[in-house]
């Protein structure tokens, strides 16, 4: 094994020649990666990991970095496509299971994710969430391939069920031998590293980022004469909807100029139907249905009070969303929540109906009073706090760190799933790795590695899609990184 | 960049995101995990405790040996269906007075029933059982004895299965269709119409209203409950001895382990809990939501 | 930029002259349409262009000058360039041909802002002259980089102009829409300007030109002749249908039983599609475009057909007696089917291929049936004595075509199998009955309940004696369903088959009614009236002379010509697919051979 790495390395100009000690690496830190970011979840499918891995590939490709792409084939979008900047994205023909997760059998994926990561002179693999079948097969193949892996963890789980048993033990399993992890918050750490046993020093939190100049106050859009409260975000259980079906009758028949604003859709959408309709609120309670991205801001800048009743959440960039516009914030206290915002910005509250109401109703008895900081000021605050630039240097950290290390070989890999996994998943996924290695030795008899084609590089050191614009290089990557998910679609 | 890199001790750590701490990304602090937390709010069994509840289960099992004893009695022509519907009659009308008797000590006054609701279900049961029974009895004629058997067998195991043992009144759907559909089965392989009649009736007070009175006992006398439940065990073991000794042997093993067994393992194997909590774990509605709703 | 010239083929051997036609804005291209011979009077030619433009509506102008000059007829050079003087236009062109030689010689003549002729490039010719001025030819090549290439594009007048090309565009091109492609453009430019072609030869007019003629008159006349003579039947079947449609429209026709019947007999519905057929056809007005005409033709041909299909049946029933012979045999098989019926009744009151039925409801069910079997054969005694005569009359109707003769047949079929039809009816009924109370006590079984306003399953804490009954309910109908879907699965095949035959006739009338017959021999004989497209071979190809093209045209394909031009009939509306039809058999819905053409959405 690793003879893959080394291959790549020759190839790869730029990346200079591993000698061994991680130190040196460490040194260099003007040192260029070949990326490959794998998930199930990307655009046209909209959500947080996406937006992450857009956003994170942007100014990695900002930062000389070459970044591709690979996730599933949306619908008639499938091949190669090419972003803003030259993104690469490969849309792999694969089967969609559930959810917009892949079907998985630890082995079919292999000859497309060989012959992306060959073609592509890829050096490190970053798998993200632990919900993409796709992306634990990328970790899986990479290491039979020998390369370094990296894995973003974007959500947590609970131990209590059998289902989370069986996804803990898949998780353990996938994490095994991957180099570094990632998640997003310290809670998120203190969960993943409990799931997957891991040693908490290849666990590094990186937050999430919000673009603060797509969210942007505007007192003009609010009306003065009510108090009005929004919540944004998919109406499903997790999100605690039910709770908020508490909240709406609760404050509504207390504070006539209250109104409440709802973005997104899910099946709890009808527990709000309902409720509007018992109290007759319907010229008080809005139901949006499913909103764009891009009319996120215009929405939440209509309100005073953001509103978030999740359950569960690593890392919640709604409330900096809501934050960043100017809106006072009020919130459970679940999950990574309280990590988030600094005191004066958030409103913590138990998950019940009397809390949130009380949380609400202070906020709302001080805008009353007017002793609610401007949106203007919270947005000072906000805007500085999380930004994309930053999410990309420190994960260029890691990418330094994980470059210099060493891809174990097979043996002791074998031994490191027995050792870690405990006997009876560890021999079987032991025996899957030797599969999966024999698979990769028939792969490379059938088409060797020299005689595949290498692609032509649009981002990274010698890309020609910046060579070409160099000039305005500068400008545009200014602006790249403001199309927060909305990504041109150049083919 | 390692984690090695040796943290500035003067300023302490914070579990913060929105702050830029002098500490690497993969810093691990004294404090991680410390909100974890093991085996929060769980309940300790008391061996005697459990057992009494088991008795419940072992109770209905008997229930269900007990139909089948009288179901071989009524094929063997040893029981007439007279008799059958008499004592079944003077049993439904000790029970109704239990019944009775045991409501009004807790609510004096009218009940969520009335007596007249109660008579004219009554009726309709009688009516419909004894208008269907001769449909009833030829409706399973042409099909296998072994079919009928085997079909029974499936339901009563589903009945069993499905029986809602901590709240078996009112009846869960499908134990009760289950059991009832097993009950016709079985009765439509009886030789006359009344004898399919008086079955029927039977099953209706063995399966459907017998949880009911027993479920009122289990909640206003419970020293009185162990004891009817020990009673119902003894009857149905002692029934079927009768009839066949091979088969009250495996009864009684079966309520054996039911009550007494499976007990002693689930007490034992507490001390094998490992429950992990912490701040990840999705946070649980208490509040009955549904008060905003009807 | 690369001049294309459209170049009739009759005119490769034209005496010199003018080249009349039209430039195609925006595409770079030419059509040249006739050439208008020496001598003539530049005022009158014109007038001529005038003349034509205003009959033809299509933007004619002179384009420029033809030369194939002849033994003794030297130095017309410098004559031709002062021609575009005469005849002002942006560019002129200068095509020169030399006799023994292939290929053409084109000069383009831009014309500056002073409005003098300027010469832009002599180019493009064919291989031998360059023996001649081919040193100062290439010089000048050297000099222009981006020069105008001229392609000749070769085309046969007379199929141009008579083809349609496809898909077609109707009615008055949109001007917000994308302008017609080139190709359209030059179709649409020949075919217009059939005026131009009217010129004779042999006309002693002022003017002399070349162009594609029509060999002979004569066919011309006849088809007149036969236009003048349509009129008065035209006349006479608009009548006459009028009548018809007075008489339709009398109450006694709108009120509900005979309304529903007529909408079910096929030989009404086939009634219905004549006359609308008949309509279109005497409609006094000429076909407004080609759609129409096509449509008009089509049906006419097919009706035509259908004509004498049916003369040919009437033909072969009348000789030798042969309806009494139907009407012979045809007592006696109903007979039997009957009788046949009877004893597949009897071996299902049994126990049928081994089954375990309910025997009181198998004896039940039987008996019933039996029961109308026996009404049956004693209504076909009744009524075997007339059938002769109702063969007799009925074989009268083929004379207005076969298809009529066959919704006759199928709806005598359909009378003929009623009592399956009633048997079918029953069991399906039934069949549904228990599907349905089978599905809901099996909710209840499980305690769920079918919310009506959700449109979902819920669950539900029944009552006792809810559940006691329901439970009840719910054995005895399992265990009748066996004997039930037995009866249902026998007569749905019964049903079936007869359904099978109806839909064979239906189809073959529907075949015949919607057949684009003449379209498709159109398409046979003529393949470039229907035309799809165009191809390009290489006449020839020199270096340094203009290429030259053949147009030919690609004739449409065939299941296009019938997709297009079939006359749309109730086939054309949405089918049942197999997995509805399957899906509905199993829940015991009624099956038709016609189709609801409204059906309800709900």
């Amino acid at each position: 094994m690793g003879h893959r790495r080394r291959a790549a390395a020759v190839n790869n100009p730029s990346s200079q020649r591993v000698s061994g000690a991680p130190a040196e690496a460490v040194r260099v830190p003007s040192r260029k990666h070949n990326i490959c970011m794998v998930s199930d979840f990307f655009y046209p499918n909209m959500g947080g990991v996406e937006s992450h891995i857009y956003q994170l590939s942007q100014c990695l490709i900002e930062k000389g970095h070459k970044v591709v792409i690979a996730t599933h084939a949306y619908g008639r979008r499938k091949g190669i496509r090419y972003l803003t900047n030259g993104l690469k994205v490969y849309y792999l023909p694969l089967q969609v299971m559930y959810n917009q997760s892949t079907a998985t059998t630890c082995f079919h994926s292999l000859p497309l994710l060989r012959c992306v990561f060959v073609r592509e002179r890829i050096t490190v693999v970053h798998a993200h969430s632990s919900f993409s079948a796709m992306a634990h097969d990328a970790l899986f193949h990479a290491k039979t391939i020998g390369l370094n892996t990296i894995f973003t963890d974007h959500s947590l789980f609970g131990f209590a069920d059998v289902s989370s048993v069986l996804t803990n033990k898949l998780l353990t399993v996938s994490l095994c031998d991957t180099n570094h992890i990632v998640c997003v918050s310290y809670t998120s750490k203190e969960n993943t590293v409990l799931r997957a046993a891991l040693n908490p020093e290849i666990v590094s939190v990186i937050p999430n980022a919000v673009d603060p100049t797509d969210f942007t106050p505007d007192p003009s859009q609010r009306q003065d004469n009510r108090i009005t409260i929004v919540v944004i975000s998919r109406l499903v259980y997790r999100k605690g909807i039910d709770l908020l079906g508490g909240i709406i009758p609760e404050l509504c028949l207390k504070h006539p100029d209250l109104h409440f604003l709802i973005g997104g859709e899910g099946p709890k959408r009808i527990v709000l139907e309902e409720v509007r309709e018992k109290y007759q609120l319907h010229d008080r309670v809005r139901l949006l249905g499913a909103l764009e991205h891009k009319d996120v801001c215009g929405v939440l800048v209509q309100g005073h009070i953001f509103l978030n009743t999740s359950l569960t959440e690593a890392f919640c960039m709604a409330i900096v969303e809501g934050a960043s516009c100017g809106l006072q914030v009020v919130s459970t206290r679940v999950g990574g929540i309280p990590e988030v915002l600094p005191e004066d910005l958030i409103t913590l509250c138990e998950p019940t109906v009397r809390s949130l109401c009380a949380g609400l109703e202070t906020i709302i008895a001080r805008h009353r009073s007017g002793s609610v900081p401007s949106p203007a000021s919270i947005h000072a605050c906000v805007q500085n706090l999380y930004t994309w630039r930053n999410v990309a240097e420190r994960t260029e950290k890691v990418y330094d760190r994980v470059a210099g290390e060493e891809v174990l070989p097979l043996h002791r890999r074998l031994q490191r799933l027995r050792s870690h996994c405990g006997p009876v998943a560890g021999s079987i996924f032991a025996f899957v790795a030797v599969l999966n290695y024999l698979f990769l030795l028939l792969l490379q008899w059938l088409v060797p590695d020299r005689f595949m084609d290498k692609a032509v590089d649009a981002t990274g050191p010698l890309g020609l899609w910046k060579q070409e614009q160099s000039s305005k290089h500068r400008a545009l990557s200014k602006s790249a990184t403001k199309k927060a998910a909305e990504p041109k679609i150049s083919r | 960049m390692g984690p090695d890199s040796a943290p500035d001790p003067a300023v302490p750590w914070r579990k913060v995101l929105w702050e830029r701490q002098p500490f690497p990304d993969n810093y691990v602090d004294q404090r991680f995990l410390e909100e974890l937390r093991r085996n929060e709010g769980i309940r300790q069994y008391r061996y005697w405790s459990v057992v009494k509840e088991a008795g419940f289960v072992g109770q209905q099992l008997s229930c269900v040996a007990i139909f089948i004893t009288l179901w071989l009695y009524m094929e063997q022509g040893r029981l007439s269906p007279e008799t059958l519907l008499w004592t079944s009659l003077v049993c439904a009308l000790l029970g109704y007075g239990l019944y009775q008797a045991l409501t009004s000590q807790v609510e004096p006054g009218c009940g969520p029933r009335t007596r007249l609701a109660d008579l004219q279900s009554a009726t309709i049961f009688l009516s419909f059982t004894f208008g269907f029974s001769p449909v009833l009895k030829t409706l399973t004629e042409s099909v296998s004895t072994d079919t009928v058997y085997a079909m029974s067998a499936m339901m009563l195991l589903a009945h069993l299965v499905s029986f809602p043992y901590a709240q078996p009144s009112p009846p869960g759907s499908l134990s009760l269709n289950a059991a009832l559909f097993a009950s016709v089965c079985l009765a439509s392989r009886l030789p006359g119409a009344l004898h399919t009649f008086a079955m029927l009736s039977c099953a209706l007070l063995v399966f459907a209203l017998w949880p009911c009175l027993l479920q009122r006992l289990r909640e206003n006398a419970p020293c009185q409950f162990a004891g009817v439940c020990l009673g119902v065990c003894i009857v149905g073991v002692g029934g079927l001895g009768f009839q066949s000794p091979g088969g009250a042997v495996l009864l009684a093993l079966a309520l054996m382990s039911v009550t007494l067994l499976c007990p002693l393992l689930l007490v034992r194997l507490q001390r094998h809990k490992d429950n992990i909590q912490g701040p990840w774990d999705e946070a649980e509605i208490h509040e009955d939501l549904s008060r905003f709703l009807h | 930029m690369v001049l294309k010239v459209f170049f009739p083929q009759c005119c490769n051997r034209a005496d010199s002259g003018l080249l009349v036609g039209r430039w195609i804005d925006g595409h770079d291209a030419a059509v040249v349409l006739t050439v208008i011979h020496y001598p003539f009077i530049p005022g009158q030619v014109k007038l001529y262009v005038q003349q034509m433009q205003a009959q033809s509506r299509v933007e004619l102008s002179v384009l420029g000058s033809w030369s194939l000059p002849k033994e003794g007829q030297e130095g017309m050079e410098s004559f031709l360039r002062d021609l575009s003087t005469i005849f002002p236009q942006e560019r002129w062109l200068q095509i020169s041909r030399e006799i023994g030689k292939t290929g053409f010689h084109c000069q383009v003549l831009q014309r500056d802002q002073n409005g003098r002729a300027v010469q832009q490039e002599p180019k493009k010719k064919k291989k031998k002259e360059e023996e001649e001025d081919g040193e100062a030819e290439e010089e000048e090549e050297e000099e222009e980089d981006d020069e105008e290439k001229v392609i000749f594009v070769h085309y046969e007048q007379r199929k141009v102009m008579l083809s349609q090309l496809h898909p077609i565009q109707n009615g008055v091109p949109d001007p917000q829409a994308d302008p017609p492609s080139e190709l359209r453009q030059v179709f649409q430019t020949v075919a217009h300007s059939d005026p131009l072609f009217f010129m004779d030869k042999y006309d002693d007019g002022p003017l002399k030109s070349t162009h594609w003629q029509t060999e002979g008159r004569e066919a011309s006349i006849i088809v007149e002749l036969l236009k003048h003579a349509s009129v008065p039947v035209c006349l006479l079947v608009s009548w006459l249908l009028s009548v018809w449609t007075w008489i339709c429209g009398m109450r006694i026709f709108s009120l509900y039983p005979l309304r529903f019947l007529s909408t079910k007999l096929s030989t009404c519905v086939q009634l219905s599609y004549r006359t609308e057929h008949m309509r279109t056809l005497s409609s006094p007005k000429a076909a407004a475009g080609h759609t129409e005409f096509m449509r008009k033709a089509n049906i006419l041909v097919s009706f035509l057909v259908d004509v004498a299909l049916g003369m040919l049946l009437i033909w072969w029933l009348y000789r030798e007696n042969h309806i009494s012979m139907l009407a012979n045999t045809l007592v006696p098989a109903a007979d039997h089917v009957a009788k046949e019926l009877d004893e597949l009744l009897q071996w299902l009151m049994g126990a049928p291929a081994g089954l375990k039925m309910n025997r009181a409801l198998d004896q039940v069910l039987g008996r019933f049936f039996l029961y109308h079997i026996h009404l049956w054969i004693s209504y076909i005694h009744l009524m075997s004595p007339f059938i002769e005569g109702i063969l007799w009359y009925g074989g009268l109707s083929a004379c207005f075509g076969l298809t009529f003769a066959l919704s006759l047949l199928s709806d005598m079929v359909a009378l003929l199998t009623f009592h399956i039809y009633c048997f079918y009816v029953y069991g399906a009924r039934l069949y549904c009955l228990k599907i349905y109370g089978l599905s809901s006590l099996w909710r209840l079984f499980r305690g769920k309940k079918w919310n009506v306003l959700r449109q979902r399953v819920d669950s539900c804490s029944y009552d006792l004696d809810q559940l006691f009954i329901g439970t009840l309910l719910f054995t005895i109908l399992l265990f009748l369903l066996p004997t039930t879907a037995l009866y249902y699965l026998v007569f749905t095949l019964l049903r079936l088959v007869v359904v099978l035959f109806q839909g064979v006739l239906h189809l073959s009338v529907d075949f015949i009614n919607s057949f684009p017959l003449f379209a498709v021999c159109l398409r046979i004989c003529r393949p470039y009236r229907l035309a799809e497209g165009v191809k390009f071979r290489v006449l020839s190809e020199e270096p340094g002379t203009a290429l030259h093209l053949l147009m030919e045209i690609n004739p449409l394909k065939g299941n296009t010509v019938v997709q297009t031009y079939r006359t749309p009939t109730y086939s054309c509306y949405p089918k049942d697919s197999w997995a509805a039809l399957v899906k509905k058999l199993f829940v015991g819905e009624l099956i038709y051979p016609w189709r609801h053409k409204t059906t309800k959405t709900d």
